[in-house]
């Protein structure tokens, strides 16, 4: 079989699946939110949602705003919201004084999305990350609960096997939903080129730089790139050997800050 | 790419996580920020350089030097994606172990040669278990060869211990078997010029000669188990995973009732299409609405197996008794067992017929159980989606089972 038919068969079979717990996920929950950061996954996620559903996305998207994301971003959520009708909910999140990494990520953004959470009783939240992004995010199940606190019981989590999730929570706890565990990097790129997906500007290299991974304009930093189109992009991907995730500070300030981030919420 | 997806067995501490953060770095499949990140950690410790903290990213899991939790990682060889799932070998993360296990189809159990270690009860539990997940193909990989002087006789003796054990599980897949050392890399990509007397490939070439091979179901015809609506309030559009055969447009039966509807409109991936087939995820426009949905088998030619009562055999990770009140999760959805039946009590570490009528946790057994309900299932051998279960005692997760 030749390369270009095994790299389509896989992205078919990432999408079948992302597709199958979309509506898992709608089907064992009453009430489902995703979070819509306007970045590369989950805005895929959200096309894949409008599969699942033929042609709606038939849940809210929170976007939790900390009010200093970049103008491309701001215009890029209007323009897709109302393209794509989405139920927007802005949840503002506060700034404090020390915005960065842990700080910045962890309380602020954490606690404006728990007071959405709480006043809408969402009991399912789709967060769209990857087993490839992180070590700590590779150790997530498809399905994952959190206490009221958010707590993420990372010592003991549920049996989760075949396609066979668990959705039971604990009273005022939630389930995140993770359809996209399963992709690569690149392999979000190669969709977003099929499906023709729309993606923020910022992804594409201006000056010599290019943003890899989107946060807010204070915790992001772009990398050096000359990739100018999703080509660009795949084609330096296949020869990249620097982590995606390499501009965002808040991953590197200490060890395990990504693990304590999740377990007290993060995404 | 060709993705498969290949899981870690065997006790703790005879090297899965290492195994797999050599296949890593001998692939280049791993940043070197990674490795850098992994080798500064292992210094912090007053270690050597230990591989396994490339998988091991947990505080816990890296001062404790044990895994905790499963997680995968991707490394390609001669263009074959594999993504090798990383497992606890402890006995309590069994469940942990599973949860991994259950997406692959090859395996790689670790053996160490190490005379204080070798094969070990958690070794065999861990293959019987695996075998009730869906794996067909199994690599033994005799671990720590270089704590043995390379020497052919250990290797001999483990091989031969190991295959008497798959002969009492009537194991019927796949097995070869591999010498190596994971920590200096031996016997993983070339072969170890310090084991000449091994004749076979090293393990990546193993590895890459099973990826060819793909476990088709035994039944031909259409299979398909519903998911659910697409919409609560019309309750024409369902959606469904075909398991086998193809889902065309006309009349279709859904079972355990055997009503027909007409599937007028079929959609996979959000384009329509004349006919879903093996592992579509299809929506059904049909031409009246179902009262329900979910766990409900779809067929158009020959007819399921429809029974309130199904034998099976079980792999506990609890107590159970004739008493034991359990819950059985089949085909999405969730029964409560009216009666649970102990017809054979098997010691998993062995796979052999024991004495006794309730089954041990992390021993197995050979049950039947009254759903209380009629239901639409196949025998595992015939068609795995249809015929393996999960069961749970209150919210406890329980173990679990293949129809026989």
């Amino acid at each position: 079989m030749s390369g270009v038919f095994m790299i389509e068969q896989n992205l078919k079979e990432l999408e079948e699946r992302s597709i199958f717990i979309l509506r898992e996920a709608k089907s064992k929950f009453k009430n489902v939110a995703a979070l819509w950061s306007m970045g590369k996954d989950s805005t895929t996620m959200l096309a894949l949602a409008r599969k699942a559903f033929l042609g709606k996305v038939p849940f809210p998207v929170i976007h939790i705003d900390n009010g200093i994301d970049f103008p491309e971003t701001y215009k890029f959520r209007d323009d897709l919201t109302k393209k794509w009708n989405l139920d927007l909910i802005v949840a503002k999140s506060e700034i404090k004084p020390e915005i960065s990494g842990f700080s910045c990520c962890g309380s602020n953004k954490t606690e404006a999305l728990k007071k959405i959470m709480k006043e809408y009783k969402f009991d399912a939240l789709i967060v769209s990350i990857r087993r490839d992004e992180h070590g700590i995010r590779a150790k997530e199940r498809v399905f994952s609960a959190r206490d009221k606190n958010f707590r993420w019981n990372y010592k003991n989590q549920a049996a989760e096997l075949w396609d066979d999730y668990s959705s039971k929570i604990d009273t005022a706890g939630h389930v995140r939903v993770h359809p996209l565990l399963d992709w690569n990097e690149i392999d979000i790129w190669r969709y977003i080129k099929k499906e023709r997906i729309p993606v923020n500007p910022l992804y594409f290299s201006r000056n010599g730089f290019r943003y890899r991974s989107l946060g807010c304009t204070h915790c992001t930093v772009p990398v050096k790139s000359n990739a100018k189109t999703i080509d660009d992009i795949i084609k330096e991907l296949k020869n990249t050997d620097t982590e995606e995730r390499a501009g965002r500070e808040q991953d590197k300030e200490k060890e395990y800050v990504m693990q304590k981030l999740r377990a007290f919420g993060y995404m | 790419m060709l993705v498969r997806n290949v899981t870690m067995l065997g006790h703790k501490d005879h090297g899965k996580s290492t195994l797999i953060g050599s296949i890593l770095m001998l692939t280049n499949s791993v940043s070197q920020a990674r490795i850098e990140e992994a080798k500064k950690y292992s210094q912090k410790l007053g270690k050597p350089f230990e591989p396994a903290f490339i998988l091991d990213s947990f505080e816990e899991e890296r001062e404790g030097g044990l895994t905790i939790d499963t997680t995968r990682a991707e490394a390609s060889y001669k263009g074959v994606a594999f993504e090798l799932i990383d497992v606890p070998g402890h006995e309590e993360l069994i469940k942990n172990m599973m949860s991994g296990a259950s997406f692959a189809d090859i395996a790689i159990l670790l053996v160490s040669a190490k005379p204080d270690e070798g094969i070990r009860d958690q070794t065999k539990r861990h293959v019987f278990v695996a075998r009730m997940l869906g794996i067909n193909s199994i690599i033994v990989a005799i671990n720590k060869m270089d704590s043995v002087e390379y020497k052919k006789e250990v290797y001999d003796k483990l091989v031969n211990e190991i295959n008497s054990f798959f002969k009492n599980i009537n194991f019927s897949g796949s097995v070869r078997f591999v010498p190596i050392s994971a920590y200096n890399g031996e016997n993983i990509k070339e072969k170890s010029e310090k084991m000449g007397w091994y004749k076979g490939k090293p393990l990546l070439e193993e590895l890459f000669f099973l990826s060819k091979k793909k476990d088709k179901p035994k039944i031909k015809d259409l299979r398909a188990v519903v998911q659910g609506f697409i919409e609560e309030e019309n309750k024409k559009l369902i959606s469904a995973r075909v398991l086998s055969g193809c889902l065309r447009k006309g009349t279709i039966s859904v079972y355990p009732n055997g009503i027909k509807r007409k599937a007028l409109n079929l959609i996979v991936n959000g384009k329509k299409v004349a006919k879903a087939c093996e592992n579509d995820t299809v929506a059904i426009e049909l031409d009246a609405p179902l009262n329900e949905a979910r766990g409900l088998v779809i067929s158009s030619s020959s007819k399921p197996i429809i029974t309130k009562k199904i034998n099976a055999l079980v792999f506990s990770t609890i107590k159970l008794g004739n008493n034991s009140k359990i819950s059985i999760r089949l085909l999405g959805k969730e029964f409560a067992a009216k009666k649970l039946s102990i017809n054979e009590v098997i010691d998993a570490s062995n796979g052999l017929h024991k004495k006794g009528n309730f089954i041990k946790p992390l021993d197995a057994g050979r049950v039947a159980i009254d759903l209380g309900d009629y239901v639409a299932v196949e025998k595992y051998s015939e068609l795995k989606g249809m015929g393996r279960f999960t069961f749970y005692s209150g919210s406890k997760f329980g173990g679990v089972g293949i129809i026989e």
